[in-house]
């Protein structure tokens, strides 16, 4: 796993295309953190990825319009998946107001 | 005062842009209302992906950005496909939608898509415009990020209540990126790439579109004439090097030449100059040219190590590294690679002579490439026929070959001539199609008869959809499934009801070593015709492509034609 930080100005579209570049090759994103940060903005981004996938991500994020700097930290090897990847709690919990409601 | 729509074509007119492709409707329609005397011409269409096509074809044609107008919803993803197009192949472009008020985006309204959010990673920007004021900002930048760097569509997505209201215009605006998001240019590679290139025993130089997009090919040409290294070209490179250059073998690739494509795979120092490395030019990447370094001349750095880490980027306009690379050649002492492009040039590395059932196709090809003028543009469809045509081109022209290449979108050829016709009204153009393609955007025979284009059009009809049949034949045991074409329409009889002089020619007619006095009147007539034509070669149904790289094979596996 690996964390990536992207700083870009935050025009219209430019974070989706910062996912998108993810989101073409079929990558899962465990974790997405975009906030602004000084003049811009930034997104942190975790993902499973190989040194291959690191090299063409980081050429697609340059080619975006207004990213302004990417920076990779230090692959980490014991990622404990547990924290952002637990399942979703099935659609029926939580889910007796609205089907009250739906009965009204 | 003035309404959005008249803005928008004044900032239109003030970018250059004197011709715009496109199809009304609803959501658009403030814009069409304000076209009479704007200054900008309209070219209707039949169908908003004939607008777009029209577009690119104009674009490729003059290195301007072309511009297409859809309405908003199906008009706008009508033109999905030509802007993935021009994505792939550098090609720029303005698409400018109409889209439904803005108090209704996001409800699902009438004819409403969300374009903005489609085209994302189709364009090189987007904008959804979300206020009257914002027009001239966004129609500045909108040219400068399809002009720039490595050129290509962008998206213009206008509310039609915007279009329709009204303010006092300033003028149209300027756009100046920020500092660093200006493209890099490192000149700092010379020494690397002499010390390269004295060490290299048999280098070789391939040439891509990027050659033609910055205006180098004529500092490429002294570059390679200085070098004398074997070159070869990618389809969209055609015509950037000389044919007649001794050192130059032909189209490398899939479908390329033996000598390019042994070249290719022997060579120890690869110089790449603007052509982007695609699977259809490297074969088997992981097999392609084993033991080279790459010197990799590129614009966009995200084309940089796709197949294959390069040794030495250089990143840049080709128009800026190539001169000064240049300059540094002319200084240095390099090997003399005669004995290499000998062996390049060599007999066992020679086409074989030409026979099969796709001969009488390949002879009529070059009766009509034969007989164009210098500065004719060629435009082909996707398929075989372009394969072929690629095989056979043999000029000069710079922008001659205009194609599909990284999409392969069938159905671009008849309207894409429709837009290099209007590009270039005095010149020759030559629309060459097969069966399947021709009818995708067929209806653009209307656009063809309206404006009168001289356009020169050939359907290579072989009753199938031939590159798939071909791969069906070679690679699924000729199973031919979906692929027969054989209850075509009467072409023909099509082109005569479209008021266009419509004639067939069958193969028999290309057999004899001297073509009959008629079959080549008839071909001179359909040439020299100042008015539109249609021109139905039937030609046999099993003709394949040779040589061909199969899929997953090395460019050294070449297969060639079948006994």
């Amino acid at each position: 796993m690996q964390v990536f930080h992207i700083r870009y100005r935050n025009t219209q579209g430019t974070l989706m295309r910062i996912l998108g570049a993810v989101s073409r090759r079929g990558l899962d994103l465990p974790f997405v953190q975009a906030e602004p940060e000084q003049h811009a903005h930034a997104v942190t981004i975790l993902l499973d990825v190989n040194a291959k996938q690191v090299g063409q991500l980081y050429r697609d994020w340059r080619a975006v319009v207004d990213v302004v700097d990417v920076r990779a930290g230090a692959p980490i090897a014991d990622w404990d998946h547990s924290t952002f990847n637990t399942p979703h709690p099935p659609t029926s919990v939580g889910g007796d107001n609205a089907a009250q409601a739906a009965r009204a | 005062m003035l309404r959005g729509a008249d803005i928008l074509l004044r900032c239109l007119r003030a970018e250059g842009v004197d011709l715009v492709f496109g199809y009304p409707g609803g959501a658009i329609m403030p814009l069409y209302d304000a076209l009479e005397g704007s200054g900008v011409r309209h070219i209707l269409t039949r169908h908003e992906q004939g607008a777009v096509f029209a577009a690119e074809g104009y674009a490729r044609a003059t290195g301007k950005t072309g511009v297409a107008i859809a309405t908003s919803g199906p008009g706008a993803t009508n033109l999905i496909t030509g802007i993935a197009d021009a994505k792939m192949d550098s090609v720029p472009l303005v698409c400018i939608t109409g889209q439904v008020r803005s108090a209704l985006i996001g409800s699902d309204a009438f004819q409403e898509t969300d374009v903005f959010g489609m085209t994302l990673s189709l364009t090189k920007w987007n904008r959804l415009v979300k206020s009257l004021e914002e027009i001239p900002e966004a129609i500045a930048q909108a040219f400068y990020w399809a002009r720039s760097g490595r050129p290509g569509p962008v998206v213009l997505d206008f509310p039609v209540d915007f279009l329709k209201a009204s303010m006092d215009f300033k003028g149209p605006a300027t756009f100046k990126p920020h500092p660093e998001s200006a493209p890099a240019s490192e000149l700092t590679f010379e020494t690397t790439l002499i010390a390269l290139l004295q060490q290299a025993k048999k280098p070789v130089a391939l040439v891509g579109a990027g050659a033609k997009l910055s205006g180098a090919s004529k500092d490429l040409q002294e570059l390679l004439d200085v070098l004398k290294v074997p070159a070869f070209a990618t389809v969209h490179g055609l015509g950037a090097v000389k044919q007649e250059s001794p050192y130059y073998l032909g189209m490398v690739g899939m479908h390329g030449t033996r000598a390019a494509n042994m070249a290719l795979h022997d060579t120890d120092l690869l110089m790449v100059f603007g052509a982007r490395l695609d699977d259809r030019v490297t074969g088997d990447p992981s097999r392609f040219a084993p033991n080279a370094k790459i010197v990799h001349f590129e614009i966009d750095p995200s084309q940089l190590d796709r197949v294959r880490t390069c040794e030495l980027p250089v990143i840049g306009n080709l128009a800026e590294t190539i001169p000064a690379f240049l300059n540094e050649v002319r200084h240095a002492h390099l090997p003399n690679w005669r004995e290499w492009r000998e062996e390049t040039c060599s007999a066992d590395r020679a086409e074989p002579p030409l026979s099969g059932p796709a001969q009488p196709t390949r002879r009529f090809l070059d009766e009509l490439f034969h007989r164009l003028p210098k500065n004719s543009t060629i435009v082909t469809d996707v398929g075989q026929h372009q394969m072929w045509s690629a095989q056979r081109y043999r000029k000069n022209a710079e922008r001659g070959f205009i194609t599909s290449g990284g999409l392969g979108s069938m159905g671009f050829a008849l309207p894409a001539a429709v837009g290099v016709q209007l590009a270039k009204p005095t010149e020759k153009v030559l629309c060459v199609s097969g069966d399947g393609g021709f009818q995708m955007n067929i209806q653009e025979l209307a656009t063809v008869h309206r404006l009168g284009l001289p356009i020169k059009m050939v359907i290579i009809d072989n009753k199938y959809l031939g590159m798939v049949r071909q791969w069906q034949q070679l690679f699924y045991d000729r199973n031919y499934a979906e692929t027969d074409l054989s209850d075509n329409p009467d072409f023909v009889a099509i082109g005569r009801a479209y008021k266009i002089r419509s004639f067939a020619v069958n193969e028999e007619e290309l057999q004899p070593e001297t073509l009959s006095d008629e079959t080549v009147k008839r071909l001179n007539d359909f040439l020299s015709s100042p008015e539109p034509e249609l021109l139905v070669f039937e030609c046999h149904p099993e003709a394949n492509v040779y040589p061909m790289v199969p899929a997953g094979a090395a460019l050294s596996e070449m297969v060639f034609e079948e006994e």
